[in-house]
């Protein structure tokens, strides 16, 4: 379970996240939605620990994730947006180092590794170099990783960007089999049908402020419009409206 | 969290890190190159030493007019190694063609001056900016003005004067700069090699596993996982310095080997490095290596591209050549402060110990100690900016 309350930071004059606050609960996908520049990343990169809140509170299954962020970390299951991986490693060894890193080794990771790749029906790139792989083949070397040391809470961010219909399937389908599991998915995106596809709940985020937050039911109603993505503009643009 | 899990975590970076770039084939060449081209340079500097020599008593003199002057080239032709050919139809063009080194021409009027006992004109063509051939066109005016102070004389004695009378100056020339001392300062060179190959061999891995880990966004999701930044930094630090330790070595025993190859004792150098000499070499350079592999590293980490930390490390790289630059322009001492200046105190341990001079342990310690003290600091600083999110996230 992930608990954010208050979250601010700030770059230089420009307020990234404003006063974020949310709580994604175990066995259910939590949807960050907003659009693009809304403070989403940011928001998440504070909740992985790589980048420090001005001020605020995460809690990471009851961990202080700023006091204490690699207790936190070790809960923590992240894709990053944009994430590179090591052309010269092939996918397996990808997962071992992040595996090993996290304390795991000997027939333990040899095991996690082969269910992963299999989960991920990757046995057919497991010992090829991700030098050349394409993207959704990048995207399942980088969810196995993140999902290597079994965490009890899993970060994705907008993890199916660019991806192909089979690829974004595959990511859909764990998603859903992590949340039979039990655990706690955070998911971003900028892409309406994604999220109301597949979360339980969804926290609207516009110009760094939580606008809206709820079941895609709850969204509707308090929005007063049938269509999600009509939902969506209306809050996304609350305060836009007087400016523009 | 545990000094041995951080440890353990260490060992997990070094050993990736490591991996990664024995599988990139320009790093493995970086290194080959890097660890054979100084004792690849010093064998063709001594070889080309040594052919000097053997050359400059060989001269080849293309002499036009032979026929002008039959006692002057017979005398010519009996001086060692001098071998006597027709000049060319036009001498001039010919050496300026690089042809021929250098022709001599007799005028057509040679006889004539001479036996009037007047000064007789010899051409010499030559082209000073030729460097390569100056020691035999300066062999050839030796013999030619030999030839004049012998004929000076005999006449002189035919009139009844002393020879000595038009000699108040005899000049003797004292060369310094011999065949052995131009070997013997190729050698001085070795060091330097030594240190460049601690330089180059780390730094393909301390650039790109930072500046090219940040530049394939691989950094961030390595930072998620649970440890120190001082972790990630000091497994990347300790990889690059294996590798230029690793580099060290080779280079130095190739620079064992070598001398075998050369005809050191043609040019009458002794000069060999033995087992004796091998600890020195370790004690003085590999400290050297944890400094550079840090410094690269927190380059590598303060570019904003693989691209800008590789000009970088360009600059970098003539670090260990100038205190070999500076050596071998200026006999450098012993002075305790250059011992405690990290590039320059492993220097000069090396130049002692190749000199065969061992010295004291207290200066290895110093010239260690203040290398591991500067590889500290700087492996804490590029830690720091580890932390630092415009390190991590800018590009």
């Amino acid at each position: 379970m992930i608990r954010v309350e208050q979250l601010r930071k700030q770059f230089g004059s420009v307020t990234a996240v404003n006063g974020v606050t949310f709580t994604a609960e175990n066995g259910a996908i939590t949807g960050l939605l907003g659009p693009n520049g809304a403070g989403k990343t940011t928001t998440l990169r504070m909740l992985y620990s790589v980048m420090r809140p001005d001020s605020g509170s995460i809690k990471v299954d009851d961990i202080d994730a700023i006091a204490s962020p690699h207790d936190a970390q070790g809960r923590l299951g992240v894709l990053p947006d944009g994430f590179g991986l090591y052309p010269r490693l092939t996918a397996r060894e990808h997962l071992e180092y992040f595996g090993e890193l996290h304390g795991i080794s000997g027939p333990a990771l040899r095991q996690r590794t082969k269910e992963l790749l299999d989960l991920l029906d990757m046995n057919a790139i497991a010992d090829r170099r991700t030098a050349g792989f394409s993207h959704g083949e990048r995207t399942k070397v980088g969810l196995a990783r993140a999902l290597v040391h079994n965490p009890q809470n899993v970060l994705l961010d907008e993890p199916t960007n660019g991806l192909d219909v089979m690829s974004t399937r595959a990511v859909r389908t764990i998603v859903r089999r992590l949340k039979e599991e039990g655990r706690c998915v955070l998911f971003s995106s900028h892409v309406m049908q994604e999220v109301s596809a597949l979360c339980d709940s969804i926290v609207v985020i516009a110009h760094g402020q939580v606008v809206g937050r709820g079941s895609p039911d709850d969204l509707r109603q308090h929005t007063g419009h049938d269509n999600l993505e009509d939902a969506f503009v209306a809050l996304a643009s609350v305060d836009r409206g007087v400016r523009e | 969290m545990s000094v041995a899990r951080s440890l353990r975590q260490i060992a997990i970076v070094v050993r990736k890190e490591l991996k990664d770039s024995l599988r990139d084939r320009r790093a493995l060449w970086s290194i080959v190159f890097s660890v054979s081209i100084g004792p690849m340079i010093i064998g063709f500097m001594m070889n080309r030493v040594a052919d000097r020599q053997r050359e400059a008593e060989q001269v080849r003199v293309p002499v036009v007019g032979t026929q002008y002057a039959p006692a002057l080239v017979d005398w010519l032709r009996q001086q060692s190694g001098v071998q006597i050919v027709e000049g060319p139809q036009n001498p001039e063009e010919a050496v300026r063609n690089q042809e021929e080194e250098l022709a001599i021409i007799i005028p057509k009027d040679f006889a004539k001056t001479f036996n009037q006992s007047k000064p007789a004109v010899l051409q010499i063509v030559a082209d000073s900016s030729r460097n390569d051939a100056r020691p035999r066109v300066e062999r050839v005016r030796r013999l030619l003005q030999q030839y004049g102070a012998e004929i000076g004389s005999l006449r002189l004695i035919a009139r009844g004067v002393s020879p000595s009378a038009s000699q108040p100056l005899v000049l003797e020339d004292i060369e310094v700069s011999t065949a052995q001392q131009r070997a013997a300062q190729i050698l001085t060179f070795i060091p330097m090699f030594i240190m460049m190959a601690g330089f180059v061999g780390g730094m393909q891995i301390a650039t790109d596993s930072t500046a090219g880990e940040r530049e394939r966004g691989s950094l961030e999701p390595l930072l998620v996982n649970p440890a120190p930044r001082l972790v990630f930094v000091g497994g990347k630090w300790l990889a690059a310095a294996l590798a230029a330790m690793v580099s060290t070595g080779l280079t130095t025993v190739l620079c064992a080997i070598l001398p075998r190859f050369l005809p050191l004792e043609e040019m009458g150098i002794r000069f060999r490095i033995g087992p004796e000499h091998l600890t020195g070499i370790i004690g003085a350079a590999l400290p050297m290596c944890l400094f550079s592999a840090a410094l690269q590293s927190a380059v590598g980490t303060l570019a904003r591209s693989f691209k800008e930390a590789q000009s970088y490390m360009g600059v970098l790289v003539l670090m260990p050549m100038i205190p070999g630059v500076l050596g071998a322009l200026y006999p450098m001492g012993n002075a305790p402060w250059m011992y405690a200046t990290p590039m320059l105190g492993p220097y000069v341990l090396l130049t002692n110990v190749l000199g065969g001079q061992t010295p004291a342990i207290n200066a290895f310690l110093i010239s260690a100690g203040i290398s591991i003290v500067a590889a500290a600091i700087l492996v804490r600083i590029t830690a720091t900016l580890f932390e630092s999110e415009r390190i991590i996230f800018g590009r």
